[in-house]
């Protein structure tokens, strides 16, 4: 027999209570952790995938778009540059690394991109199986992708145009898988990468056999001219940053996009969203303390009785406010418990759904040791404050009152 | 002359001198006897209603403190004693018998006994358990939850819990006054066997003048 014991007990003898106070804060911490992972997942993609890219240059329309396009891989682009202007940019003394990227297609909705091999050190990604790619038609998968669609190297696969998975337009040319990356959390896990060569050629061919698009990407103008989507930038020096976008805004009909504050704009726009649920989150949180405050004050009032005959045992104060305490604890326990499981099932069955539909999970699940810690201090403190709140009729309790009111 | 003093002193197991208390916001002062009890004498309290018979056993048990005088059990004087050691010293010297309640209702028959074991410390009395349990009847409620006890049952287990740590003094307030006639013989008989088996003072207040008869001491507030 010890204190856990009869706090067990005693809260054995309140399954509803019990019950209630457990599902309460369980919900919030549910909702808390969750919502901390969502911020989390989304926060750690937009830097991550961010990599070392400075600056993106695409054709004019919305900065936010050609960045959600050229950086996450998410939206459509703009439209498309000359290849040879992109060039001319990219021999600027003062940029470090210009990265090209092409698209138009896509196989079972994973983006083809075409670009040089430079797109690989942008996200640091190195090969797990194969080899780089040295020719047009042939391709290096994104870990994601092989996983997924269960190719490997040296099988062959025809590519679908646009960016969305369609079976009404597939190209006649055979893409063949030369390697394949290491996982690397970045958006390059979900990419199939290929040269600039193999997109040109891909679409080249069609202009020769038939016209049947209207939303077609055009890589070649009709006088020959290679065009490309955009071009992403790193500088040697972050100081090109104050003036090198504004010179090409201004002096060519181009755009240039700064990723960072692009992305930073689209974070504060959904962290409205985010603060919000949080806020109700940490509602329902003191909510719970305060049903665990009236379920402990409840027990300590009405059993008063009880608490009597144990410091006739020979308990102390101290002892049944540790009593006091532990059910706090063991209720914050089994909430926590509760909470993990759902967040973890929630978060499970949400990045299925997600990555199964879209192909396109921008959330990934990270580890979040350190939200649970976080967390859980808070909570513990909580609760700790909420049982410290009932226990004081314990202090004022006069046993012998208690005691003499039994008849 | 001093050895027979010392010895005095040991053989007075429970001594009062000079108690009187007074409950807060009223003007009434009690005054108690002084009692002097040397070892395995018992004692019956006798007064009606509101005359102050459970403060004079709750002042005698450290549950109360006294405005003036002096408590001595076992040498040592508890209305001197610290909060946590007056605690600690009730759970493992006195056993205490009340009326009607005796008992947490979270807890089993077995787990009540184990707590009051534990909180005074005299987890060595673990195996006596069983005995006191059959002595008193209740060993096969022994993991009944203590609402599903009878009344007669309920009084029993007050025993068991007053005797189960071995205590020098088992004061019982109103132990039979709620009970018939064959149930009040048994828990008194009950009462007086097991303090003669551990060794104890038993001290009873009461009301009840059919108990009487069980007492050679016998005073009257």
């Amino acid at each position: 027999m010890n204190i856990w014991k009869i706090s067990i007990q005693n809260i054995k003898t309140k399954p509803l209570y019990t019950f209630l106070s457990v599902c309460i804060l369980a919900l919030s911490i549910t909702l808390l952790l969750g919502i901390q992972q969502l911020k989390n997942g989304f926060k750690n993609q937009i830097e991550t995938n961010l990599g070392k890219i400075d600056l993106v240059i695409g054709a004019k329309g919305s900065p936010l778009q050609l960045v959600l396009a050229s950086v996450l891989h998410l939206d459509n682009p703009t439209g498309n540059i000359s290849y040879a202007e992109a060039n001319k940019i990219a021999k600027n003394p003062r940029i470090k690394l210009a990265v090209p990227i092409s698209y138009g297609d896509n196989y079972k909705g994973y983006r083809i991109v075409g670009t040089t091999p430079d797109f690989l050190t942008i996200y640091n990604a190195e090969l797990e199986t194969g080899r780089p790619v040295k020719a047009a038609m042939e391709v290096v998968l994104g870990a994601t992708v092989a996983k997924k669609l269960n190719i490997k190297v040296g099988d062959t696969f025809l590519s679908s145009h646009g960016l969305v998975e369609n079976i009404m337009d597939v190209h006649d040319d055979v893409l063949t898988v030369v390697g394949v990356l290491k996982p690397t959390q970045k958006v390059i896990d979900r990419l199939i990468v290929t040269n600039l060569e193999s997109v040109w050629d891909v679409h080249h061919h069609e202009d020769e056999t038939a016209e049947h698009h209207s939303e077609h990407h055009h890589h070649e103008t009709d006088n020959g001219e290679k065009e490309i989507t955009s071009l992403l930038i790193t500088f040697k020096s972050p100081r090109s940053l104050l003036t090198f976008p504004r010179k090409i805004n201004i002096s060519t009909n181009m755009q240039a996009a700064l990723p960072k504050y692009e992305l930073h704009k689209l974070y504060e726009y959904t962290s409205i969203g985010f603060k919000t649920i949080s806020w109700i989150a940490y509602l329902i949180l003191v909510m719970s303390c305060l049903t665990i405050f009236i379920s402990l004050y409840k027990m300590v009032k009405e059993r008063a009785f009880d608490l009597a005959i144990l410091r006739t045992y020979g308990a102390s104060n101290f002892q049944l406010i540790r009593m006091v305490l532990y059910e706090g604890l063991i209720i914050v326990f089994l909430a926590f418990l509760l909470g993990y499981i759902f967040v973890k099932m929630g978060l499970t069955i949400a990045l299925h759904f997600i990555s199964s539909n879209y192909q396109q999970n921008i959330l990934e699940e990270l580890p979040f040791m350190e939200d649970v810690l976080h967390l859980g201090a808070l909570v513990l403190l909580m609760v700790v404050a909420s049982a410290l709140l009932a226990i004081y009729p314990i202090i004022k309790m006069n046993i012998s009152t208690i005691l003499s009111h039994e008849k | 002359m001093a050895n027979s003093k010392v010895t005095d002193i040991i053989f007075r197991m429970i001594q009062t001198d000079h108690l009187t208390f007074q409950y807060k916001k009223t003007d009434r002062v009690f005054r108690f006897p002084d009692i002097t009890l040397s070892k395995q004498e018992h004692l019956l309290i006798l007064g009606e209603s509101g005359i102050g018979k459970t403060t004079f056993l709750h002042l005698l048990a450290g549950i109360l403190k006294p405005n003036t005088g002096k408590v001595v059990i076992n040498n040592v004087d508890i209305t001197t004693l610290k909060a946590n050691k007056l605690d600690l010293f009730r759970g493992q010297n006195i056993g205490l018998v009340f009326q009607k309640k005796h008992a947490i209702t979270s807890l089993n028959v077995l787990e009540n006994l184990e707590a009051h074991l534990f909180f005074s410390e005299k987890s060595k009395h673990l195996n006596k358990i069983e005995t006191v349990l059959s002595q008193l009847d209740l060993l096969d409620f022994k993991t009944s939850k203590v609402n599903a006890l009878s009344e007669g049952q309920l009084q029993r287990l007050g025993i068991a819990l007053a005797v189960i740590h071995e205590p020098q003094v088992i004061l019982a307030d109103e132990p039979t006054s709620s009970l018939d006639d064959t149930n009040c013989k048994k828990v008194i008989e009950l009462l007086i066997e097991q303090a003669a088996q551990t060794q104890a003072n038993l001290i009873v207040i009461t009301h009840d003048h059919r108990i009487k008869s069980y007492f050679q001491n016998t005073i009257t507030l």
